[in-house]
């Protein structure tokens, strides 16, 4: 990080030593923190079983047919079989990757979205582009979560990314406003003031100046971000507005609504526990992040 | 609906009683609505509660689309014609209608009588708030209401082409007070109705929620609103009704009509078990209040009918079956069950089927006849592959009747001995079929499956690409597409936009002509044939039977044209579910929802909780 | 200053985000929303039956006369007819709000009182046991879907495969305990997954605020705790608790609860919209989606209102 810091050709004073201080206290305070380590050890098992799946090396017959209907647990099925004799542990390990792929595809691009965003609004502040930008924010959080996905996802008929779009285009707002508030206390700082005095362009500070001092509240926000991802998912699937190809968490619990009545859990149990696992460790992952990277916050 | 707390204390407080009870039911049965001795009944109405697992969207007669809407529309309204209780297979009687009509020789002109002394129900939109006598002008006024664009009808299809004049008065801008050459009433109590062709189906259309009677004075009264607040001469009134539920009240000047067992084609050893010889001379409806339950979610509605003290009658959800039937067939109830609950079994009047849509030159038609006959192996192929067994054992748990063709079981005209070839899985044959028509995994072409959204459409599609897969098909070139709505699922098909078309047809009369009708050239889209297909031969013999009256005659054309269906490989079909009632044993009913509609529900009585309405020695389910 | 006239000054701000809001709205759930003109078809219909029925729908009509007539509709709160039943929207609404603030009403303050003992518990003990145990626990809370909560819930209280002691759908406010028993499992689940959440939020407030110079000093001067935790840190945390409170008044009121609706089978005003967008039934996704969208900026207006009630350092500036 420092490096890359240092290296930009500007001749400006980067303020290099609050940064290495805050990145390094910000490690060394990570690997103090037992429960944070043990989220992020989780969460990277969960990884390698997703990128298992992308490069096609298990969960492969995830689509199936490969036993009776409803196959008890057994060393064939681990988690048995759902209503039409599919493996429920396979179509559990392939949403894995699915999670992963819907987490990380939003929270990347709600990151980037909320910070360019958000930069520009902070260091315009007053100005009719901040105001404009706070009025999208305003619009889109008046208009209920629900709603306003559900509206997204019918507007684009059955584009496959319909589920993302919904999410990032609702999500990027509480980043947006955490960097604004960010980037309006930076942009007095010395070395904003220094790069301006000496004529670089708005948009080179911004990106250069302004922004990379953000960093850490985007790499909080992208992990809280991951986590809500993963969790709307599982709620939208189920409404039918989710996932349209492939397998997730989320249709295998509205799938599971089809067996509660016959008693047949599997399902349930299988996704339940699964997200669970990964959600959990990711939060515990992102507490600690978020400790050692906010030098304010109680912990 | 009782609450669970009461309930508690309200079991605890009978175990005591319930000894007694049984000692004196021994002693004297079948007194009617004798009460239980030794314990003081539930105050209030005699209520019947009734559950259905769909709202109907209106309760305007010209939007009763649906046997949702249909169950609460011919109790709410009255229709010229009804189903009889009992009969099956289905049979016709005159309802409001006096007697049957008189039919000119050339079979275009009926005359009908109406019954006198038919009120409307008592409602402040009549003068003085109650309600006036049903005559001859209110039915010719709810048919032109068919034809009247600004209701948002959807039933003049039946009648569009068919009445003389109908169409023309539409098109002149539906004025009430221009009148139709082919539907007028003579004088008060008498129709006549013209055709332009033979209609050899059109008093089962009277027979249906469509055509009930609408006073104007309800219309000129609520205008859309009479949506949710029905106004009509039927034996129950609706007093309140939301998306989770309607309640009827007894309609007090409903007309006094004694049942007659034998007329309503009375089963004597198929029904005695319903106990419905207690209503026989009585006359209907029996029941102080009606409430139908909307339960989307079988769960829940199970829960609620097994609880005792809520739903009286529920479909059994097939997901139930093992645990309740003792035999699939006959269907038989586990001991437990046949202690507390009254069963019927039979098929549902319609199907579930699959058709590929021939205005896609990958499958259907296409311009080089050896591409053509090509695809015609890839369909048959299609077809082998498809697992209706399968289908069946997965979501119908084995419940439901797997038929070649498209002439349903529920119809006269279906036809036990058709070769069961093409619904029977061949997976080498269709293996081969392809192999021998240079069909390849690099050159089958992408096949789009529509549904709409919902999981277990989804999972319809994950079970049809695993069967393809079997035969060779990639999977990727299997492709869902799902429509979030059952509206935009629809516009699909009719635009024609889905290679293959999955649905399930209600039938609306019982008469294989109305699933024939699927297949009929000039119905293509946006009409219901949603295949396109467009056969020759099979048109004429469509148009010519069309106005046969039934007769061996035409029952031998319909299966030609069946057979033309199978043999062209129009589609996967078809599945006939068997719907599973069961009710509580101190309901008296013979509990119906298809053909019939909701004519039975004025004919159910309740008796006090704990009695049985089931003769000595017979079983739940007769 | 006057209140009136800020509250004024603020309402005037409050219109371009009543537009914005309008219009986003309209565009995707009305204009480029559902088509109900193929669920009001026959079996059998024509093209010429179509273009009646779209026309009878008014989707014939241009984008801005439909806009114009919205934004008319929302003025004079006059939303006509539902597409599907024909009810007056106004009914309808009518009918399912009150039972969606009753259904949510008890959870949402028992979510947050409790939330608040639990965040004051772990506050007064940070760092020790009972904080570690109650901020575990609200991880696990907030790491289990809501989805999962509700069926887990509803299979173990109200079927015969766990407890079976309350009604598994429906709605019933007839008698006290006929209400208890039919809210009595959605709360326990909204509770369940608000809770976490709260405590968190509750926590990290009061904490910061016990950080603070003058609660230390008070605190150090041997004020009891009772008299402490009201004067000093309560009264200051007022302003982030009384905004989150007051932003999830607008979903409640008008949102409803969908999946706790959907799942009990509760016809609140959740369900009727889920219902209008499954149908299409545009009249009342107007009205909710407008209706939401006022309430939201007037809950904007009250809350800077309350700002200054609670704490006068607020300048109405």
């Amino acid at each position: 990080m420092t490096a890359g810091m240092a290296r930009n050709g500007d001749g400006v004073a980067v303020p290099a030593t609050r940064r290495t201080s805050l990145w390094q206290t910000a490690l060394a305070k990570f690997a103090r923190d037992r429960a944070g380590l043990v989220g992020l050890t989780v969460v990277a098992l969960y990884l390698l079983v997703a990128i298992g799946v992308w490069f096609g090396w298990w969960a492969t017959e995830w689509a199936d047919i490969t036993g009776a209907k409803w196959a008890p647990v057994s060393a064939q099925h681990w988690f048995g079989t759902n209503i039409i004799g599919q493996d429920i542990f396979q179509r559990g390990l392939y949403s894995t990757a699915t999670a992963f792929e819907v987490g990380l595809v939003v929270a990347v691009l709600v990151v980037v979205l909320g910070g360019l965003l958000g930069a520009t609004s902070g260091f315009l502040a007053g100005s009719w582009v901040d105001e404009i930008v706070l009025w999208t924010m305003g619009v889109v959080d008046a208009v209920p979560f629900y709603l306003m996905v559900a509206a997204i996802a019918f507007a684009l008929a059955d584009y496959p990314y319909a589920m993302h779009v919904a999410m990032i285009s609702t999500f990027w707002t509480t980043t947006g406003r955490f960097v604004r508030g960010e980037v309006i206390k930076l942009r007095g700082l010395e070395f904003v003031e220094a790069a301006r005095a000496l004529g670089v362009g708005q948009a080179a500070i911004v990106l250069r100046h302004v922004l990379p001092n953000t960093l850490h509240i985007l790499l909080v926000q992208m992990t809280l971000c991951f986590v809500d991802a993963i969790k709307a998912e599982v709620v939208l699937s189920f409404l039918g507005l989710g996932v349209k190809d492939g397998m997730s968490w989320g249709l295998m619990i509205s799938e599971s609504t089809l067996e509660f009545l016959a008693g047949h859990f599997n399902n349930l149990v299988a996704a339940s526990l699964l997200m669970f696992g990964l959600v959990y460790a990711f939060n515990m992952f992102a507490d600690a992040l978020q400790d050692a990277l906010d030098p304010k916050r109680v912990a | 609906m009782q609450p669970w707390h009461r309930r508690l204390f309200f079991l605890r407080s009978i175990g005591g009683v319930s000894l007694a009870c049984a000692v004196a039911l021994a002693g004297g049965c079948g007194s009617g609505v004798a009460e239980g001795p030794g314990r003081p009944t539930l105050p209030g109405p005699k209520t019947f509660h009734h559950s259905f697992e769909q709202a109907p969207a209106s309760l305007d007669p010209v939007q009763a689309t649906n046997i949702y809407a249909n169950h609460v529309v011919v109790n709410a309204y009255d229709t010229l014609f009804a189903y009889k209780y009992l009969a099956r297979p289905y049979q016709l009687k005159p309802n409001l209608a006096e007697d049957w009509p008189e039919i000119s020789p050339d079979l275009l002109t009926y005359r009908i009588r109406l019954k006198r002394g038919v009120r409307f129900q008592d409602d402040p939109c009549f003068p003085g708030g109650r309600g006036r006598e049903l005559v001859a002008e209110d039915f010719v006024y709810s048919l032109k209401r068919q034809f009247d664009p600004q209701n948002r009808p959807q039933g003049g299809w039946f009648w569009q082409g068919r009445i003389v004049g109908i169409d023309a008065w539409k098109s002149a801008g539906s004025d009430y007070a221009q009148d139709i050459p082919g539907l007028r009433a003579l004088d008060s109590h008498t129709l006549e109705i013209r055709l332009t062709r033979p209609y050899p189906q059109l008093l089962d259309t009277f027979a249906q929620g469509y055509s009930a009677v609408v006073p104007h004075e309800a219309v000129a009264c609520y205008g859309r609103e009479l949506g949710t607040h029905p106004v009509g001469s039927g034996p129950f009134k609706v007093v309140a009704y939301d998306t989770a539920r309607v309640v009827f009240e007894r309609h007090p000047g409903y007309r006094q009509e004694p049942v007659d067992l034998a007329a309503e084609g009375y089963d004597p050893v198929k029904q005695r078990y319903t106990g419905v010889e207690r209503i026989a001379g009585r006359s209907p409806p029996f029941v102080d209040r009606l409430i139908i339950d909307f339960a989307n979610d079988d769960a829940s509605r199970w829960n609620s009918f097994t609880k005792g003290d809520e739903v009286q009658l529920s479909a059994l959800p097939p997901e139930r079956a093992e645990a309740v039937l003792a035999s699939l067939n006959p269907v038989r109830l586990q001991p437990e069950y046949a202690e507390k609950y009254q069963a019927y079994s039979g098929p549902e009047a319609g199907f579930v089927f699959e058709v590929f849509n021939f205005d896609f030159p990958d499958f259907g038609y296409h311009p080089d006849p050896a591409r053509e006959r090509r695809n015609k192996a890839l369909r048959c192929a299609i077809i082998k592959a498809f697992d209706w067994e399968a289908r069946n054992a997965s979501w119908y748990f084995g419940l439901a009747t797997v038929f070649p063709g498209v002439i349903v079981p529920v119809v006269p005209e279906f036809d036990p001995a058709l070769s069961r070839a093409s619904v029977t899985r061949d997976v080498d044959g269709a293996r081969r079929l392809l192999r021998d028509n240079g069909w390849t995994a690099a050159n089958l072409p992408v096949l789009v499956y529509g549904q709409s959204a919902g999981v277990k459409q989804r999972m319809f599609y994950e079970q049809f690409r695993a069967e393809l897969k079997q035969i060779g098909w990639p999977p990727e070139k299997v492709v869902l597409k799902q429509f979030a709505t059952f509206g935009d699922l629809s516009r699909a098909w009719k635009e024609s936009r889905l290679p293959i078309v999955a649905k399930g047809w209600g039938l609306d009369y019982p008469d294989a002509e109305n699933t024939l009708q699927l297949f009929y050239g000039p119905n293509g889209s946006p009409g219901s044939n949603d295949a396109n297909w467009h056969n020759v031969e099979f048109d004429r013999l469509y148009e010519q039977a069309a106005v046969m009256l039934p007769s061996p005659e035409r029952t031998a054309l319909y299966r030609r044209m069946n057979q033309l269906v199978i043999d062209d490989c129009v589609g996967m079909t078809g599945l006939a579910r068997n719907r599973i009632y069961l009710w509580h044993r101190n309901v008296v009913a013979m509990p119906d929802r298809e053909i019939v509609g909701g004519f039975w529900l004025k004919y159910v009585d309740v008796l006090p909780p704990g009695q049985s309405a089931r003769p000595e020695g017979l079983g739940a389910t007769g | 200053m006057d209140v009136l006239q800020f509250a004024l000054r603020k309402l005037l701000a409050g219109v371009p985000l009543l537009v914005g809001v309008t219009l986003l709205s309209f565009t995707l759930m009305v204009y480029f929303g559902p088509d109900k003109t193929y669920e009001l078809l026959g079996k059998n219909s024509t093209a010429a039956q179509i273009a009646e029925v779209r026309h009878e729908l008014g989707y014939d009509r241009p984008f801005f006369v439909r806009y114009a007539e919205y934004l008319r509709e929302l003025a004079t709160l006059d939303f006509g007819h539902s597409d599907s039943t024909g009810a007056k929207v106004s009914t309808l609404l009518a009918r399912s709000i009150p039972v969606s603030l009753a259904l949510e009403l008890p959870g949402f303050v028992l979510g947050n009182l409790l939330g608040l003992a639990l965040a004051l518990t772990a506050a007064f003990h940070r760092g020790r046991w009972p904080d570690k145990l109650i901020m575990g626990v609200a991880v696990v809370g907030m790491s289990v879907s809501f989805l999962i909560v509700i069926f887990a819930f509803q299979i173990w209280f109200c079927t015969s495969h766990g407890l079976n002691w309350f009604p598994v759908r429906g709605w019933s406010a007839a008698g006290p305990l006929d209400y208890l028993a039919h809210i009595a499992v959605p709360t326990l689940a909204t509770v369940f997954v608000a809770l976490g959440y709260n405590t968190r939020f509750y926590r990290a407030v009061i904490v910061e605020e016990m950080g603070r110079d003058h609660v230390r000093t008070a605190r150090a001067f041997g004020t009891p705790p009772l008299r402490l935790l009201w004067r000093n840190i309560l009264k200051n945390c007022a302003i982030p608790i009384v905004t989150r409170v007051m932003f999830t008044i607008p979903s409640i009121v008008i949102g409803g609860a969908l999946l706790i609706e959907t799942a009990f089978g509760i016809p609140g005003v959740g369900r009727v919209t889920y219902e209008a967008i499954i149908s299409g039934d545009q009249p009342v996704l107007k009205a909710v989606v407008g209706l939401t969208a006022s309430l939201f900026v007037l809950t904007l207006l009250v809350t800077d209102i309350l700002y200054r009630a609670v704490d006068p350092r607020v300048s109405l500036q």
